[in-house]
C-alpha cells in the first residue's frame, strides 16, 4: 500500500529558496546549494550536484519540541523529490555537527527515505562518511534512479568520499 | 604617404591567474561545515541567499 505524505504547505520565498511553517509554529528554510567545486575534476557532471540544507529559522524563542514531527520528514521528501525528479541533479546531504548529533541526524535523514513504497522509492541512497583531521562527516547522496548520468553521479561521489590527498 | 605597418611586440605579460590548487580532504571537509554556518548564521540574521552569492560567491540551485 502506497503512504500518502501529509507535507506541510511550503512556498518559494523567492527562486532560492522554499519556507514552511509547522503546526507548532516552527519557520523552515530548505535551499540546495551548488557544490560543483568539489568536483572540479570531472567538469561534465559538476554542476549537477547539490547539497540540501534545512534551518530552522524562526520558532519565537520557544524552546525547539523535542519529539518527532513526521509532516517535516514528509514535506523534506517532497521538496528533495521534486528536485530529483527532473533527473538532473543529485542531491547530498551533510550533516550539521556542530551540536554533536550529527550521527543521529544522519540516521533520521536516511529513514525519511527508506519507507516501503514511499515515493523516495524512485530515490537511490548511498551514505558514506567522510573522515579527515579527526573530523568525521555524516553524508548521503541521493539520485532518482531514472538519472542518465546516475552510474557517474554515484561514481564521482564515491571518489569525493575515497579522496585521498596527494600530500600526504 | 602611406605609413609603413610596424608591429610592435607586446612587452608586458598578460595576467594569468595562478592554478588553484586542489583542496585537501581536511579542507574539503572544514569547507563545508563552514559554509552551512555562514549561511545558517546569514540567514539567521535576514540576509538573503541572493546577497550571499553576491558577496561570497556561493551558488544556489534555482527553485
Amino acid at each position: 500500500m502506497a503512504i500518502i505524505l501529509h507535507a506541510y504547505n511550503f512556498y518559494r520565498f523567492d527562486d532560492l529558496t522554499f519556507l514552511f511553517t509547522t503546526d507548532a509554529g516552527d519557520e523552515y528554510q530548505c535551499y540546495f546549494i551548488s557544490y560543483a567545486e568539489y568536483f572540479v575534476s570531472q567538469p561534465d557532471i559538476a554542476p549537477n550536484f547539490f547539497s540540501f540544507n534545512l534551518k530552522l529559522i524562526s520558532n519565537e524563542g520557544r524552546p525547539v519540541r523535542k519529539g518527532i514531527d513526521k509532516r517535516i520528514a514528509d514535506t523534506v521528501i517532497t521538496i528533495v523529490g521534486d528536485f530529483l525528479n527532473k533527473k538532473i541533479n543529485a542531491v547530498i546531504y551533510v550533516c550539521d555537527n556542530s551540536d554533536g548529533k550529527e550521527a543521529a541526524r544522519a540516521r533520521k535523514f536516511l529513514s525519511w527515505f527508506n519507507y516501503y513504497e514511499h515515493p523516495s522509492h524512485k530515490i537511490l541512497k548511498v551514505s558514506c562518511d567522510i573522515e579527515a583531521g579527526g573530523i568525521t562527516l555524516y553524508t548521503a547522496l541521493l539520485v532518482h534512479k531514472k538519472n542518465k548520468l546516475k552510474n557517474q553521479l554515484v561514481q564521482a561521489y564515491l571518489e569525493l568520499i575515497d579522496y585521498e590527498d596527494d600530500n600526504k | 604617404m602611406p605609413s609603413a605597418t610596424v608591429k610592435t611586440k607586446k612587452t608586458v605579460r598578460s595576467k594569468r591567474r595562478p592554478k588553484a590548487k586542489p583542496m585537501t580532504k581536511l579542507e574539503m571537509v572544514q569547507k563545508m561545515l563552514a559554509d552551512q554556518k555562514i549561511i545558517g548564521e546569514a540567514l539567521q540574521q535576514g540576509i538573503s541567499l541572493k546577497q550571499l552569492e553576491k558577496s561570497h560567491g556561493y551558488h544556489f540551485a534555482r527553485l
